[in-house]
């Protein structure tokens, strides 16, 4: 008797364990808990994706500045700490390759690397890597677009504007001596102090440490793999990586394969056995591609959503994804014209936003008057500033007439400075239109290509400027500072104001999370109502259509990168039909 | 023969100068720069992008030494990933070459074929119908074309595929079976060959049409030659020598790629890569681009001067 009680009880256990087991299969958890699973994963020979983007620069990160490099690079390399989205929508920085949060002791940051870490080619991934990804970017030879973010107002890293600097300037140059090179780039506060552990030595702390860590400009770099190969270290089959996929497979202007990199340490496994990422620019080429099925997923052109919605198939495949952008109308400070408040508040008041969005974007983006997009920290809305900045033709006329030009009699005309494309042409007579219509003034367009209105806009060459902001990492610091301070890099609109000076640089110092929220809300009150060199416009939305196989995407427009929920390649799979 | 032909030669390499010297100076002259965009990078980046890749000298001396690099086969690199010219151009004209001889194939024979035909049925539905083919083919824009093509045929139908090229995208891949994909293949090529087809067509026609009012045509059929030898025999021939005239321009504008199919087919070949090249300001690419077509223009119309010869015996080159 006693001896069947006891095999019973054996069986009851093993009972529960397998059905613990199936439980946790059933419920993958992903980062912080959140179920990636939607439905059970096809068999492997069917886990293959393939996925549109932009055609990218380079693989390599400290070279990057585009975000479907860096979109890419993320599925190769990862960094300390990584970005994740959260079940209410937000985004947090979680420990990646770090063992958790750093150490902080004043200006000094100490992180731990996880144990046991592995390259895709076997070699382990040491503290030392990281320092040099770091040593990469700040070096002056590398010329990494994205130093800024280790450099002063940013992460701040001690030495590392004077090492990237070391060439001086094109109006003041300056030879180093090799050792004078070598001693700047020594100076760099960036340690190594054994295989697990790197510390940081700051200029001051910064309460987004772990988030700008989660960035491109901060993944390890593995020095011997790029002094063998030189320029071609990331050729398929020279380049290793630390990401969830290793590069197998690239054709310029075509595309790149990826398969699964078997020394990926964290959850989740990638059930993909090989992603394919297609080079299609041209987003109604894209849309084509998609409906005959050789696009899993895709972007669409704006001017088809009235296609996509009036389909049944293509609507039930429809993501819409607020994204971290912001459209704005740039307007000139130096203009003695567009210098006067009352003159820009009119300019701003006499958009309808909503018409805007409805009839030149069939509906797509979300019309806004703030300039911190929705999903960030310290989004405050609409609310607070459309009374005062948002759509209304009488107290545009108001405005107008009490800048001295009732009727918009003695108004002189302005150029409007757009991109030579459909959407712009559409955006550009609108606003031509309701400017006439309301405020009776005359605003000439003027189409130029990219790069010819990057220069008018970095010359500042324009006095109305079709612009705007993509956050390069998901915080409200990264949308107003060193574009509405002096001398911020990005402020070409000249915003000139003590104000709003003042409270970004506090914010910039504020090292308690709330108050730094604070200052920046107010800084952004400031910026909007001020209309200190801008008059928003709306938050762009990113458009998507997921094929119903696809699962495990979770998008989040503030740190995805040019494909829906791309923050976690690694949980997108196939699933069973 | 052979002087005109070494004299022809030589005369390539000053015109291939003066595209490489008109296309970098103008290249310079356009407003905004490889670096140039709307989220400006901050200033000492721009510095030392400059550095890096000797932008930051004279105009005259990066010329120079442009020069100097091209006589020594050295085209550069693409800002695009620092990746070699030249064999960015190799691949992308391979890609290019592909699509550019099926359509050209595509369209000499259905062109010429159509041609013939409403020759010799003058006046009769096969005439009207290859004149209302040489009218509307040559009406319709190609772009509009391949939209036309790609919604009925691949997604509606879904008959074919339309992203990318169906061919091997490397010299190594061409005889792997798996390299190839005639379903890509098929819209593309006729995309980009209906046009010439049209127009080939219509010099066609008009061509055996005078052909076969000749006196020595009218005489062979006197003589009892059957219309079959007459037209293979004496008419084709003579009513090519115009056809051909056309030929080598429409081969060198095929072969050299069209952005615009390519662009629609999402297929990685040179003139897509060439016109990207241009809104990206990469200089270097352009360069090359531009010196790679020019070659090839000067080489095809060196080919069919030659073939004129062949053709036509009373056509001879050299002294006088």
């Amino acid at each position: 008797m006693k001896r069947q009680l006891g095999r019973w009880r054996f069986l009851l256990l093993g009972a529960l364990a397998i059905l613990a087991i199936f439980a946790l299969a059933a419920c993958k958890e992903g980062y912080k808990g959140l179920a990636v699973s939607d439905g059970d994963p096809a068999p492997p020979e069917e886990q293959v994706l393939v996925v549109q983007s932009l055609e990218p620069e380079f693989f390599d990160p400290h070279r990057s500045n585009f975000e479907q490099d860096i979109a890419i690079e993320r599925m190769l390399f990862r960094g300390l700490y990584q970005l994740v989205a959260t079940e209410d929508g937000g985004v947090e920085a979680v420990p990646s390759m770090a063992e958790g949060e750093p150490e902080i002791d004043g200006n000094v940051y100490t992180v731990t690397l996880r144990d046991g870490l592995l390259w895709s080619d076997d070699v382990p991934l040491i503290a030392q890597h990281f320092v040099d990804g770091m040593l990469r970017s700040c070096d002056p030879e590398v010329a990494s677009p994205y130093q800024y973010l280790l450099g002063e107002g940013y992460l701040n890293i001690v030495g590392c504007d004077e090492y990237f600097y070391a060439f001086g300037t094109a109006a003041a140059p300056i030879t180093p001596t090799p050792e004078e090179l070598q001693a700047l780039r020594d100076a760099v506060g960036v340690k190594a102090l054994d295989d697990r552990t790197i510390e940081l030595t700051l200029t001051q702390p910064k309460i987004t440490f772990t988030t700008i860590m989660s960035l491109w400009a901060t993944f390890p770099a593995r020095l011997d793999i790029i002094q063998q190969f030189g320029e071609r270290w990331t050729d398929p089959g020279n380049i290793v990586g630390n990401g969830p996929y290793i590069l197998t497979e690239f054709v310029a202007k075509d595309h790149v394969t990826l398969e699964p990199n078997p020394n990926w340490p964290l959850e989740p496994t990638p059930l993909l056995q090989r992603l394919t990422i297609r080079f299609i620019d041209d987003f109604a080429v894209a849309f084509r591609a998609y409906q005959t099925g050789e696009l899993d997923i895709s972007q669409f052109p704006v001017s088809e959503i009235p296609t996509v919605e009036g389909d049944p198939t293509l609507s039930a495949e429809y993501l819409k994804v607020g994204a971290g952008r912001i459209d704005a109308i740039q307007m000139q400070l130096e203009d003695p014209t567009l210098a006067i408040f009352e003159v820009r508040l009119a300019l701003s008041r006499a958009i309808d936003r909503e018409l805007l969005n409805n009839v030149v974007s069939n509906d797509a983006h979300i019309p806004a008057v703030y300039e911190v997009v929705q999903g960030l920290s310290g989004h405050q809305g609409n609310a607070p500033f459309e009374d005062i900045v948002g759509y209304n033709p009488d107290a545009a006329k108001q405005a107008l007439a009490d800048a001295g030009f009732p009727n918009g009699e003695g108004f002189p005309t302005l150029t409007l400075t757009l991109r030579e494309d459909p959407e712009q042409k559409a955006l550009g007579e609108f606003l031509q239109k309701q400017w006439k219509d309301i405020l009776n003034i005359n605003v000439e367009l003027v189409f130029v290509d990219g790069r010819t209105r990057a220069q008018r806009f970095n010359t500042e060459d324009f006095q109305l400027f079709r612009g705007g902001w993509q956050l390069d990492y998901p915080d409200p610091e990264n949308v107003l500072i060193g574009r509405y301070d002096r001398p911020g890099a990005n402020n070409k609109y000249n915003c000139s104001d003590d104000e709003i000076d003042a409270k970004l640089l506090a914010a910039g110092r504020e090292t308690d999370n709330d108050a730094r929220i604070q200052l920046l809300q107010e800084a952004e009150t400031l910026v909007v109502t001020k209309l200190c060199g801008v008059a928003p416009l709306r938050q762009l939305a990113l458009l998507y259509l997921v094929k119903p196989k696809v699962g495990g995407v979770r998008p989040n427009g503030t740190i995805d990168a040019a494909m829906p929920g791309n923050w976690c390649a690694e949980c997108w799979y196939i699933e069973e039909q | 023969m052979t002087g005109y032909i070494v004299r022809r030669i030589l005369w390539i390499i000053p015109v291939l100068w003066a595209v490489v010297t008109i296309t970098f100076f103008l290249m310079h002259a356009v407003p905004g720069g490889p670096f140039t965009q709307d989220q400006p990078l901050p200033e000492g980046v721009l510095d030392a992008l400059n550095r890096r890749y000797n932008l930051d000298e004279p105009l005259w001396k990066q010329y120079l030494l442009y020069l100097w690099n091209i006589l020594h086969g050295d085209l550069g690199l693409s800002f695009r990933g620092d990746r070699d010219v030249s064999e960015l151009i190799g691949q992308g004209f391979f890609v290019t070459a592909q699509l550019g001889l099926l359509a050209f194939f595509f369209a000499a024979i259905v062109g010429m074929a159509l041609g013939v035909i409403s020759a010799l049925n003058h006046n009769g539905p096969a005439d009207y119908a290859g004149v209302f083919f040489a009218t509307a083919g040559g009406s319709v824009p190609s772009f509009v074309l391949a939209t036309f093509l790609i919604i009925i045929f691949a997604i509606n139908l879904r008959w074919f595929d339309i992203l990318g090229w169906g061919g091997p995208i490397e010299w190594g891949d061409t005889f792997k079976a798996s390299a190839w994909d005639l379903n890509k293949m098929v819209l593309p090529v006729i995309s980009l060959g209906v046009l010439p087809a049209a127009y080939i067509a219509r010099v066609t026609r008009a061509s055996m049409l005078e052909v076969l009012n000749q006196d020595y045509v009218r005489t062979a059929r006197a003589k009892g030659l059957r219309e079959r030898m007459v037209v293979l025999r004496h008419a084709i021939k003579n009513a090519m020598i115009p056809v051909l005239t056309l030929m080598g321009p429409i081969f060198a504008t095929l072969v050299t790629g069209s952005f615009i199919i390519e662009n629609i087919f999402a297929i990685p070949g040179v003139g897509r890569a060439f016109v990207d090249a241009v809104l990206r300001r990469d200089y270097a690419m352009i360069m090359g681009s531009t010196l790679f077509f020019a070659a090839v223009v000067a080489v095809a119309n060196l080919i069919v001067d030659l073939l004129y010869a062949v053709v036509d015996p009373r056509i001879r080159y050299g002294r006088s």
